[in-house]
């Protein structure tokens, strides 16, 4: 039984956790609900003794079963952690990619840890523990998995390998901090079943961390809400869900997309499945291929064409936001690049009938240029278009003004104008990208992902956002997502690519309630 | 719209910074003071007092000739470092054009320049600008351009590598969408990212000019006498090296506390990211 008790720890005297109480019993798992920032990971750290150096256990112990891993005003026992650390607690982390190392195969690095936890076992033991775990966790092919580098499998394949290092050992406490996030909905589904079996299996207090409020509800049979570093809500996870008592676990809940309070807007409009009716085409896209060179950029080496999105055809409307869903590498992100000129590999035909088309990114870490301010961000695509048509031309006052407003109208206050893109948070930033996009009224924006890195109540802002800028200007967007309750949000149609090929398109409502191939309704049981 | 002039943001003044500070402002101050204003002539010669030792009167002791050799550090500190200053001025503004380009386009322009800095890399730097000054004559300007030229490819690599990680980071994709021109893309939207790295790699590229300055002008054919140069001062001085050795001894050490300051204060830069 794991025992957190009152805990408060801080960073130079800043409290992160504050007065947290956690109890997982044994077989239980318990999820920490919680946006980023909210203490949930901190906490996880503490109680794995992984936290950095700078952080101060102000109040409070930390138990596993009658042990007092740690405790206030005590340093932190190194020598104990090290006892626990491996063998009776273990983790998973979220980035599969990084928390393997690159350089070794990956059947030695499982097998590390019996090297240093069960030394009485011989090489050969070792490996068929090993592989037995692979089989454990779902890796079919062990014997080629445990010869492989962690670049030679897939993103799915090195999470299950992470865990069977974490659970390789038994241990009594299991951590997984957001273990799913960095995955595709299918896979995130088979990873979401394979904790829970394990869990059955040995009995383990299970620590699952995350933001999704519908994974925890899942996989968890108590959850606790954290916000600000303190736990608002704690409980059995349906009562939870059917009553939540804090105005904060309401929000989050309702943040959530769902299927359910889009109707009554889907209805308002009429729309087909060749887009909504009566408004002139926007895009023309026609039998597009677009390729992907292989091969470095070097003035010898050889170069291969792939082709990474094959025939595809559609038509976009004014006004109308069409999404498009299918897992990673399937195309979307090429075929968007490909529509806006970016990937000039192509076959076939892109007409555009807006000028200037934008687009919105994934990352509002990477998309704002970090050595601008934000007024010079929202006011460079005007100074852009006035260089090039000086019928445009405005003068500076009325630049600046026009990139006051924008700033108003994506939610912001005066006072962000001066400031760079590192000290705004992720939703700010994004809210600054979708105003650098619009303002020039561009017709036609790709978002490729815009919510997918935000925490839910943003997302929800974002989104709508979104939707007033979309019904003001008249604008079309492709709305690209993995995640189908958003699309279903968002989109008038819904396009579904596989492999490359646009497998369904249609209006919305038809496709989530008639499906017509069998992949759309695989995705959809999935999400 | 600049309203602000970006410098290099020192968010703590560590130990590196402050040392280097201080010891950089205190070699600056000695040669903007000697452009004008030296305790003695530097070329006035007494043959009363040739290899006086340090006394108050000549804190640094005089030389062969008797001047006053303190004089004359500050005089050749200041062409040291007005020489190596041009120098990496010139090499630094190169890189980036060479670099921007090629690292932006890539293709066989940018192969064909990086083999030519390979080749130039490929000489030891102080043997290459031998052959530069041997071919184009000695003296002053041009041991600048040859210095300048020795330089260039370290500053072309590193300014090639930053514009290549980002010229397909996010913003600079949505940049080309808004329609941003290829020289605005490059010089205003990019390079102002590369200045961190870039302020490391001169400050760097200063300190391997002044001793490849103060090395050619030992070997005769930097600076010429009678102008003081911290490097012909030391080759005029080994003669005399168990005599009076303090004539070796202020120049050598000029050239320690110049780039150790210099070191010191990249390094406090570097620290504090």
């Amino acid at each position: 039984m794991i025992k957190i008790e009152n805990l408060s720890v801080a960073f130079d005297g800043a409290e992160v956790v504050k007065n947290v109480n956690l109890e997982i019993a044994d077989g239980e798992i318990l999820g920490v609900v919680g946006e980023s920032g909210s203490g949930k990971s901190v906490t996880a750290l503490t109680l794995m003794g992984l936290v950095s150096k700078e952080a101060a256990v102000t109040s409070g112990r930390i138990f596993y079963d009658d042990v007092v891993l740690a405790s206030a005003g005590r340093p932190r026992d190194m020598a104990l952690y090290r006892a626990y650390q491996g063998s009776r607690m273990s983790m998973v982390f979220q980035e599969p990619m990084t928390s393997l190392n690159p350089t070794k195969r990956v059947g030695g690095q499982v097998e590390e840890m019996l090297r240093l936890h069960a030394s009485d076992l011989t090489g050969e033991q070792r490996k068929e523990r090993v592989l037995e775990t692979f089989l454990k966790v779902g890796l079919k092919d062990a014997k080629r998995v445990y010869d492989s580098y962690p670049h030679q499998l897939s993103g799915g394949m090195r999470q299950r390998a992470m865990i069977a290092m974490a659970v390789i050992l038994h241990p009594g406490l299991v951590v997984a901090d957001e273990p799913t996030t960095a995955l595709d909905v299918s896979v995130q589904n088979q990873i979401i079943a394979l904790l829970r079996e394990i869990n059955k299996e040995q009995k383990n207090s299970m620590l699952f961390i995350t933001h999704d409020l519908n994974l925890a509800r899942r996989l968890c049979h108590r959850v606790a809400v954290m916000k600000d570093g303190r736990v608002v809500e704690s409980g059995n996870v349906e009562e939870i869900f059917e009553s939540p008592k804090e105005a904060y676990t309401k929000r989050l809940i309702e943040a959530v997309p769902s299927r359910i309070k889009k109707e009554e807007k889907a209805k308002q409009r009429n729309v087909t499945a060749e887009g909504v009716k009566a408004e002139e085409n926007i895009l023309e896209v026609k039998d597009l291929n677009v390729f992907y060179k292989e091969g470095s950029n070097s003035l010898f080496s050889g170069k291969k064409k792939k082709p990474v999105v094959s025939e595809a055809s559609f038509i976009m409307k004014r006004g109308e936001t069409l999404g498009l869903v299918g897992e990673s590498g399937c195309g979307k992100t090429s075929l968007s690049k490909a529509i806006l000129g970016i990937n000039k590999d192509i076959e076939g035909s892109v007409i555009h009938y807006s000028t200037r088309p934008q687009m919105i990114f994934q990352d509002p870490y990477s998309s704002l240029n970090p050595s601008k301010t934000i007024g010079w961000l929202l006011q460079e695509p005007l100074r852009v278009q006035s260089l090039a048509d000086k019928t445009k031309a405005m003068t500076d006052k009325d630049r600046e003004a026009a990139a006051y407003d924008m700033l108003h109208r994506v939610g912001m206050e005066d006072k962000y104008f001066y400031r760079r893109p590192s000290q705004l948070s992720g939703g700010q930033r994004q809210r600054i990208s979708i105003g650098q996009a619009l303002i020039t009224r561009p017709g036609f924006v790709i978002a490729d992902e815009p919510v997918s890195a935000l925490d839910v109540t943003i997302q929800a802002q974002i989104m709508e956002l979104m939707r007033s800028f979309q019904e003001e200007m008249k604008l079309s967007f492709l709305f690209i997502s993995h995640d189908i309750n958003v699309v279903y949000q968002m989109s008038d149609r819904i396009m579904v690519m596989k492999e490359g090929r646009i497998v369904e398109i249609g209006a919305t409502k038809e496709v989530f309630d008639n499906p017509k191939e069998e992949y759309t309704r695989q995705l959809l049981r999935e999400a | 719209m600049m309203r602000k002039v970006k410098l290099p943001k020192i968010q703590k003044w560590n130990k590196y910074f402050t040392a280097g500070l201080i010891m950089t402002v205190i070699a600056l101050l000695l040669a903007v003071v000697g452009l004008f204003w030296t305790p003695y002539g530097t070329t006035d010669m007494s043959a009363a007092e040739r290899f006086h030792a340090p006394s108050l009167m000549h804190p640094f002791g005089t030389d062969n000739f008797g001047r006053d050799i303190l004089s004359r550090v500050m005089k050749g500190m200041g062409t040291t470092i007005f020489i190596s200053t041009l120098v990496v001025a010139g090499s630094g503004g190169a890189g980036i054009l060479i670099g921007a380009l090629t690292g932006y386009f890539g293709g066989i322009l940018d192969e064909a320049i990086m083999r030519v800095t390979d080749a130039i890399n490929g000489f030891p730097s102080i043997l290459l600008a031998l052959v530069v000054i041997s071919v184009m004559g000695g003296g002053r300007q041009n041991l600048i351009i040859s210095l300048a030229i020795v330089f260039t490819p370290s500053f072309v690599r590193i300014v090639r590598s930053e514009f290549i990680r980002l010229r397909d980071a996010d913003y600079i994709m949505r940049a080309r969408l808004m329609g941003v021109g290829r020289a605005r893309i490059l010089f205003i939207h990019i390079l102002p990212n590369i200045f961190s790295t870039f302020w490391v790699s001169v400050m760097i590229g200063f300190n391997n000019a002044i001793l490849a300055e103060s090395g050619m002008s030992y070997l005769g054919v930097g600076v010429k006498p009678p102008d003081a140069s911290l490097g012909n001062m030391l080759s005029d001085a080994q003669g005399y090296l168990m005599t009076a050795p303090w004539y070796a001894l202020a120049p050598g050490l000029a050239i320690v506390w110049v780039v150790l300051g210099f070191s010191l204060l990249s390094e406090g830069i570097r620290r504090n990211g």
